[in-house]
């Protein structure tokens, strides 16, 4: 722990992310109101004391929305990362131990998907099923796992030469022993930084979904709905847009200053620093 | 280091430098006075989206069939009262039998690069929209004509094969095209859907592809001349974007949503003092629809309970922020097809609640409604359009007071008409019907009109219903035909296929440069007489500035 103070970056995305994550989890206790309460007679009421980000076009409490919101960003984050990273690892795993034509395939629909512009990838599938929180975490999970699969295979094609893993293979050791025992715990530190920082893309790529209708239906809250709520009032409502934009840059953005300091923290030429 | 700070501001403080110098040339302009009418000027308005074709019958968006009514011209045309009024036709005579219509055309009709516009040419036009190889959705209205003459350059004559109402009304809808242009073009793929020759107030100038459509006055207009010189057509994708260029001062009209007539406009002194805001009555209206084939809504009792569940007026409060009426029957209020001694369906849950008893539904413990052992749920569909969106949280808020658990599902538009509602695979929708200004109703509500992609999709069936529209349909005396759709109207109430949400009022917002505009709207609208609009010099747009 005390390594983070170290570095101030990752200190203050570390903060920002714990910071979310608590509001996230305790939004029931938080929350001023029920997310989904509507009241027609207070309709766009900008920030005050009773509702300190205002209200949004049905008078429905924007701070609320906005915490209940959050779970929805962290959810998909967590668990589209997770599929992503799950199906990485064992791709990559594959690829780097057995090598060969193994290697040559797995490599060659990394290269296909990456061929694919992902958002638009997304686009199509998500069309075609239920626009729901679900259906969203497994899509993207889907189709972003191609970059842990190449550090991970990286990672193997180098520890493949080393003695200790040659000392195991001559013992008699199982592929599955090696992989899971050997080479897995030594290449992990890339795929965890890569991890923290596709969580921020998931966060992006679901906030652009339910901005575009897509994403988490009505009428729960999620980043995304709000900030295309907002959109129809910018000139007026401005709390509509401003908060759910801040609540994304500041996800994003912690995430992507946990993701660069662990990444110094964990190098190991960093160390004599 | 100085140096680099000045560079690195140089451009910022020119920016404010060009806002001041901007603002110091807004001058307080008095628009109270009382203008003279002057021909010139441009108008310029925002479009959504790029218009396909200019051929009205071909085309199906909004855009264009906007800009082609500038072009062309119909036999007839419907005055600022929704009466019939002539237009290319200086008269119509209806048979004793009620069978034919003959139209007398105008003397002296000229196509705007000159050529005579004969009744060849509206001949021309209806064998066009009946060929079986034009595709057109209009064509039905057009092929129950029997027999169609032209005696002479001015007459032209319809024989129908039963009397048939509506039939002037069509004859108000169907733009003339010219012959001696098309007639050896294939209407579905021709140079001249880009590039028309009409006979209306304006004539194409130029369209810059995803940019703008300009028009200008016609001068062989065979209506007289118009007074403003150009009509400028912009594409902007966003409404949200074209509303920052109206308050810049940028475009002259667009519609607005009820926020911005409410909240912003009251709040913006300097809005209100440069832009002029209408409303008018919308022909249309937004409903909750059932599917009448499933279970649960194929009992009347449970679509009435929905009724009395639904509370419409939070809804209109809501959503429209009171810029909208409830209505109980399909016409718009205030014209003689609608029956005035239809009220709405209260908002009266306790009602709802025995309804739902005697059809079988119970609450349980919990507070949900079950009949035999199933809860009751349904999923919403509507397209994605804000309104109908959140009108659908407010009905999912009611029902669930109830006891009933509504999900809602938004769709893009093209897979929420092929995979939901031609394949009948829905429970429930929020979605508008915008009316024609004839009270026949026969494709909506008619038991024949339920095949795919037919209008009728909700399944509605019944005798009496599909009775009176038939004689509506054949009924050529406008007292008879009031009671025809009155007790149509009280049927449709009753059986409660849809729930009546809101028919909303259409805003406008143009600017006050535009002068000549009626204020109160006529019944047609205020859009009615546009061609009486006019720009005072004084008011103009610097001509540079706008290039």
């Amino acid at each position: 722990m005390m390594i983070f103070f170290r570095n101030p970056l990752a200190l203050s995305g570390l903060i920002i992310i714990i910071t979310i994550l608590f509001l996230a989890i305790f939004a029931p206790l938080i929350a001023p109101y029920d997310p989904n309460y509507i009241d027609i007679d207070s309709i766009l009421v900008a920030p005050n004391t009773n509702h300190i980000m205002g209200t949004d076009g049905l008078g429905r409490d924007v701070f609320s929305r906005m915490l209940f919101g959050a779970q929805i960003s962290l959810l998909v984050g967590f668990v589209a990362v997770g599929i992503a990273t799950l199906i990485g690892i064992i791709l990559g795993s594959v690829a780097g131990f057995y090598r060969g034509w193994v290697d040559s395939l797995i490599m060659r629909l990394v290269d296909i998907m990456l061929s694919i512009p992902t958002f638009f990838l997304i686009l199509a599938v998500i069309a075609f099923l239920t626009p729901s929180i679900w259906n969203i975490m497994i899509v993207i999970g889907l189709t972003s796992w191609m970059g842990v699969t190449r550090l991970v295979r990286a990672e193997f094609f180098s520890l493949r030469q080393r003695e200790f893993v040659l000392a195991a293979e001559t013992m008699g050791a199982s592929d599955f022993k090696i992989i899971f025992s050997h080479l897995l715990p030594n290449s992990l530190t890339p795929v965890i930084v890569s991890s923290v920082l596709g969580i921020a893309s998931a966060v992006l790529v679901e906030s652009g979904l339910s901005f575009l209708g897509l994403g988490v239906q009505a009428p729960t809250a999620s980043w995304g709905n709000i900030l295309t709520d907002g959109k129809e009032y910018i000139q007026f409502a401005w709390w509509l847009s401003l908060f759910p934009g801040l609540a994304i840059l500041f996800t994003v953005l912690g995430y992507n200053l946990l993701g660069e300091g662990l990444r110094d923290i964990l190098d190991p030429k960093n160390k004599n620093k | 280091m100085v140096n680099n700070k000045i560079i690195f501001f140089l451009p910022i403080i020119s920016f404010f430098l060009l806002i001041s110098c901007s603002k110091e040339s807004d001058q307080i302009i008095d628009y109270k006075d009382n203008y003279l009418t002057e021909e010139g000027g441009e108008i310029i308005n925002a479009m959504i989206g790029e218009p396909s074709n200019l051929v009205a019958m071909i085309a199906g968006d909004s855009a264009s069939s906007a800009i082609a009514a500038n072009i062309f011209n119909t036999l007839i045309k419907y005055d600022e009262n929704l009466n019939h009024a002539p237009e290319l036709a200086s008269q119509w005579i209806i048979s004793d039998d009620q069978k034919t219509i003959t139209f007398k055309l105008k003397e002296n009709l000229f196509w705007a690069d000159g050529t005579p516009l004969t009744s060849d040419d509206v001949l021309f036009t209806w064998r066009l929209v009946t060929d079986p190889n034009t595709r057109t959705p209009y064509a039905s209205d057009y092929l129950l004509v029997k027999d169609a003459q032209t005696p002479n350059k001015q007459t032209f004559t319809v024989t129908y094969e039963q009397n048939y109402a509506p039939a002037l009304d069509t004859w108000a809808s169907l733009q003339i095209l010219p012959k001696h242009v098309l007639k050896d073009e294939d209407i579905n793929n021709t140079f001249f859907s880009r590039k028309p020759t009409g006979s209306g107030y304006y004539q194409l100038d130029q369209w810059i592809n995803g940019q703008q459509v300009t028009l200008k006055r016609n001068k062989n207009s065979t209506q007289g001349q118009a007074l403003i010189e150009k009509l400028t057509s912009r594409i902007i994708p966003d409404t949200s974007s074209q509303f920052l260029e109206l308050i810049a001062d940028n475009i002259d009209l667009m519609n607005i949503n009820p926020i911005q007539y409410q909240r912003v406009f009251p709040s913006r002194e300097d809005l209100k003092q440069k832009i002029g805001l209408y409303k008018e009555l919308g022909n249309g209206y937004t409903y909750l629809g059932f599917n009448l084939k499933q279970a649960p809504f194929n009992d009347p009792k449970v679509r009435q309970a929905m009724n009395y569940a639904i509370n419409k007026e939070e809804i209109i409060k809501g959503v429209l922020l009171g810029l909208g009426e409830a209505i109980a029957s399909p016409y718009k209020p205030g014209t003689r097809w609608n029956n005035e001694s239809l009220s709405p369906y209260p908002y009266d849950p306790s009602k709802a609640l025995a309804l739902l008893k005697e059809a079988g539904y119970e609450r349980n413990p919990a507070g949900i409604l079950v009949k035999d052992g199933k809860p009751f749920e349904f999923e919403i569909l509507t397209n994605q359009n804000k309104q109908r969106e959140m009108t659908a949280v407010l009905v999912q808020r009611r029902l669930k007071e109830i006891g009933i658990d509504v999900k809602i599902r938004v769709l893009e538009w093209a897979s929420f008409i092929n995979r939901f509602i031609k394949t009948g695979d829905f429970k429930a929708v929020v979605l508008g019907w915008s009316l024609s200004l004839d009270p026949d109703q026969f494709n909506i509500w008619h038991s024949s009109q339920q095949g795919p992609g037919q209008f009728n999709f909700v399944g509605y069936e019944n005798p009496r219903v599909d009775e009176l529209l038939e004689l509506g349909r054949r009924e050529l005396d406008n007292d008879k035909r009031e009671e025809i759709y009155h007790e149509f109207s009280k049927l449709l109430l009753e059986d409660s296929p849809i729930v009546y949400l809101y028919a909303g009022y259409g805003l406008s917002a143009i600017n006050k440069r535009v002068q000549g505009i009626k204020k109160p709207a006529p019944p047609a609208g205020i859009y009615q007489n546009s061609y009486e609009w006019f720009i005072p010099q004084s008011l103009r747009r610097n001509e540079l500035a706008v290039q």
